[in-house]
């Protein structure tokens, strides 16, 4: 595990559930982060980036009025976006395919499955460290470029393919199938 | 080309690596994720007073359900969205069946639009079992005693949806 000091980062945590936000908060506190801010919904977070400086953002699904994916499309494209190419953490309990490729489509970095962990939230804040993304603007798209993998024994788009074939099971994809589809 | 086709690439400004840096104290390393994962373990106390808010929301939830099935969308959504924070909380401070209940009741409730008196019957049943598991502070898997519940559960929703 790479070892990473934190502490400098603003994150902004967004969920209508006040407690899953003190669980972020509290991990986020945990892992040496001191500024941390958080919103009750997509619309008030909005407001709080017009003042601070998020370097990441951890944000739910679903939320009223204004959901998670309805954020992300405005941090990317409103034109009175602060920081368009904020990383945005997708954390939610929607693993399915088709919600994975709804939240890589709109612009989210990483997608983060509930129920949530110190160690889950920690990889998935590295991997924004380590694999910074160049964006791209193609039509109506904006956001984090979908990166192809090179490596010879790279089976993402095979296995899920496979799965296609043979069915999803309970139609949720682990985190790692997730990782595949968000970073393919 | 048109607009419409055009791929713009864009590097934005690499703002993160100048404030991390790698090593050293107060980097993140085991200690700090297990001193994580232990104040979630101590939240645990705290959710077993929020999720019984919960079940309280959700039993509330079904009876406009059932109040209302000339409307049913709207009070099947109200009973999804509940049952999914339900899902998202569980396994997080260490109820893991609570998890596997909140989600095989929303795949139960994903694109219902009615709701007939079996489905009401079985979305009781889920609401019931959870109560159970909460009451007899089932954490983790539940062991034998959890695994019990859920198989019974599954033997009746089959016979009573069959």
């Amino acid at each position: 595990m790479r070892n990473y000091n934190l502490e400098r980062l603003n994150f902004l945590i967004v969920d209508d559930n006040k407690h899953m936000r003190a669980l972020v908060t509290s991990i986020l506190h945990a892992l040496g982060i001191k500024n941390c801010i958080d919103a009750g919904d997509g619309a008030d977070a909005f407001k709080e980036l017009q003042h601070f400086p998020a370097d990441i953002i951890i944000c739910d699904w679903n939320m009223d009025p204004l959901d998670g994916l309805d954020f992300t499309r405005m941090v990317r494209t409103a034109k009175d976006s602060p920081n368009p190419f904020v990383p945005i953490i997708m954390l939610t309990g929607h693993t399915e395919m088709n919600r994975v490729v709804e939240a890589r489509d709109v612009g989210v970095h990483e997608f983060l499955a509930k129920p949530i962990s110190a160690k889950g939230l920690y990889s998935r804040i590295r991997a924004i460290i380590e694999r910074p993304r160049v964006f791209v603007r193609a039509g109506s798209f904006f956001g984090p470029e979908r990166r192809r993998r090179d490596s010879p024994t790279y089976m993402g788009a095979e296995r899920r393919q496979q799965s296609v074939e043979t069915g999803p099971g309970d139609g949720e994809l682990s985190q790692a199938e997730v990782e595949e589809l968000l970073n393919d | 080309m048109s607009d419409d086709n055009k791929v713009t690439v864009i590097k934005p400004p690499d703002t993160l690596s100048a404030k991390v840096t790698k090593g050293g104290p107060g980097a993140v390393d085991l200690e700090a994720i297990k001193r994580a994962e232990s104040i979630i373990a101590d939240m645990a106390d705290s959710y077993l007073d929020w999720v019984e808010e919960d079940l309280i929301k959700i039993t509330k939830a079904q009876a406009e359900l059932k109040a209302h099935l000339d409307e049913p969308a709207k009070y099947l959504d109200k009973v999804f969205q509940i049952a999914h924070d339900m899902k998202g909380q569980g396994g997080s401070f260490g109820y893991d069946l609570m998890t596997i209940l909140g989600n095989d009741l929303c795949r139960f409730i994903e694109g219902k639009e009615t709701a007939s008196k079996v489905d009401l019957e079985v979305i009781d049943l889920y609401i019931g079992t959870m109560q159970i598991v909460i009451s007899k502070r089932m954490s983790g898997d539940g062991g034998a005693e959890g695994n019990k519940v859920l198989t019974g559960l599954a033997a009746v929703v089959e016979k009573i949806t069959a």
